[in-house]
């Protein structure tokens, strides 16, 4: 009884802040009379929406191929990264203080510079949010692979496994829980690399339109072009967790 | 095995000394301090003899017992197997250790033909065996649960499969029963006496119950603290087949309490044999904290 009544807590809570938040937003902005173009209603925002919703689905396709791209670049290089650094002292040590500093700079003022290597097209984009998004998944997956169940690695030598065995039929398994809680984070981390690339290559896609329809002041369009960001991004979490649950119930049974 | 069956022609004396520890020592690097975990251990297991390693805890049987598996290199001594320097694991050999160490993932069929996926052998050849060590330990229909549908018990029999799935030459055990309840234990210890019956390996098994040792070697070695080394070597004078019923004799009590006073006073003086060499160093033992 009191689990089913937590579960529908859990869904609704959230519901009725949201509806709250929006009730609250539509009422102040009204008898406050603020000026549409400052901050529009949330009414104003759902009919902007409407109308510009072929165009907007049109560059959250854009967008949300770019950021599948990336992320899945991140998942690839994130680890790949994990296995070098936990496979051998020598390389992490290489590589390792090399990967922190670069997670110091801050990543948006890199962004300029891939515009200057890689153009102004997809690949920068692209090359860019993997950089953005790759850390999160580097860093949980490297430890879980190093910090492996001490027993389970005794096991495998003892049955004469070679290194790659032990890495693929333990180490990888063992792991997967920290590789997706990374994964997670990153795949938000991408879909933002990709608009703050769209902000400066300004061609197409919601980072794109965001800068467009600001710099023509219909602050309604920008408010509805981030909530079909916010879906995207949704979507594309949402998707990682799904996978992460699939992988959950194999691990456990 | 290829090579213990050809060095078995060569030296029949093998079978004298399946397991050969001489002069064993662990010297444990700890900051600038060195930790002596075993001092010169010395003794002889024959081929198909059930040995008990019995000690307190932190005196060093389970490194030793490592050693004999391969997983932990002597600081010097030698430790041979089947009549060559163990230098690593070898294929002869199952281990159980003190935790079960199932992969959570895998069924309980899988987790007993690991050994065999490791080897990159077909799976045909061992599923049927595989079948049979899980009958034999009492789990059948239990193949396709997972690790954490058992109990601790159960566990620890899943992992007794996998040790034997090989069929190795030797079976070493790391205080395998340790973390059970009671009862559990003595199903456990029935359970390995069963096994014992159909397939008499040779067997090294570390404990620090002195009862189980009793109940299930056919000699004890004792191993002290101070000095981390094996002060006393008793024969147990049961027979097999046995059974849980030799707990009740008045020999297994004696047994016991002669077991328990060597621990506690750290000597083995009455059971040890002319020619042993020192291993008792004077003013060394005794004062365990």
């Amino acid at each position: 009884m009191t689990s089913r009544f937590e579960r529908l807590l859990s869904i609704a809570l959230p519901a009725a802040t949201a509806i709250a938040v929006t009730v609250t937003w539509q009422v102040a902005v009204t008898l406050a009379d603020i000026r549409e173009i400052l901050l529009p209603t949330p009414l104003a925002i759902a009919g902007s929406l409407g109308r510009n919703l072929p165009s907007f689905l049109q560059q959250a396709l854009i967008t949300g191929r770019e950021a599948l791209a990336a992320f899945t670049l991140a998942v690839v290089a994130g680890f790949a990264g994990a296995a070098l650094i936990s496979s051998s002292r020598i390389l992490r040590e290489i590589l390792y203080p090399a990967i922190v500093a670069l997670q110091l700079i801050p990543k948006v003022a890199l962004a300029p510079l891939f515009i200057v290597f890689l153009g102004i097209d997809a690949e920068a984009r692209i090359t860019f949010a993997a950089l953005l998004s790759f850390f999160p998944i580097l860093i949980s997956t490297a430890i879980a692979l190093h910090n492996t169940d001490f027993a389970a690695v005794r096991l495998c030598r003892s049955l004469g496994a070679s290194g790659w065995q032990t890495f693929w039929s333990v180490r990888v398994p063992f792991a997967l829980p920290a590789f997706f809680t990374g994964a997670r984070i990153s795949s938000t981390m991408a879909v933002t690399g990709v608009v703050i690339a769209e902000f400066i290559t300004s061609r197409e896609g919601l980072g794109f339109a965001i800068l467009d329809e600001g710099s023509h002041s219909r602050t309604d369009a920008v408010f509805a072009a981030i909530t079909v960001l916010c879906v995207l991004g949704l979507a594309l979490y949402g998707a990682v967790k799904g996978l992460e649950m699939i992988s959950v119930r194999w691990y456990r049974g | 095995m290829d090579t213990i069956a050809t060095n078995l022609a060569e030296a029949p004396d093998i079978d004298r000394g399946f397991i050969r520890v001489r002069n064993a020592r662990k010297i444990y690097a700890a900051g600038d301090k060195s930790v002596e975990a075993l001092s010169e251990v010395n003794f002889d297991v024959a081929r198909g003899e059930f040995v008990a390693i019995l000690g307190p805890s932190g005196c060093g049987k389970s490194t030793l017992l490592m050693m004999c598996a391969g997983l932990e290199e002597a600081t010097s001594g030698t430790v041979e197997v089947a009549g060559s320097t163990v230098t690593g694991p070898h294929p002869s050999i199952g281990i159980m250790f003190q935790d079960p160490t199932l992969l959570p993932w895998k069924t309980v069929l899988q987790n007993v033909m690991f050994p065999a996926h490791i080897l990159g052998q077909p799976d045909s050849e061992y599923r049927d065996r595989a079948h049979k060590l899980i009958d034999m330990v009492g789990l059948h229909g239990f193949e396709t649960k997972r690790p954490h549908e058992l109990s601790g018990g159960m566990r620890q029999r899943v992992a007794i499969c996998r040790a034997l799935l090989k069929d190795p030459d030797i079976l070493l055990m790391d205080e395998p029963f340790s973390a059970l309840d009671a009862i559990t234990r003595d199903e456990m210890n029935e359970v390995l006496l069963d096994i014992w019956h159909s397939y008499a390996k040779t067997a090294l098994f570390v404990t620090h119950s002195i009862r189980e040792a009793v109940l299930l070697a056919d000699r004890v070695l004792v191993m002290t603290r101070r000095p981390a080394t094996v002060v006393a070597d008793i024969r147990v004078p049961f027979g097999r087949p046995r059974d849980m019923s030799v707990i009740e004799t008045p020999e297994f009590a004696k047994l016991c309490a002669q077991l328990r006073g060597m621990i506690e006073h750290g000597t083995g003086k009455s059971a040890r044999r002319p020619g042993d060499g020192p291993v008792l160093q004077p003013g060394r033992h005794g004062g365990e904290e």
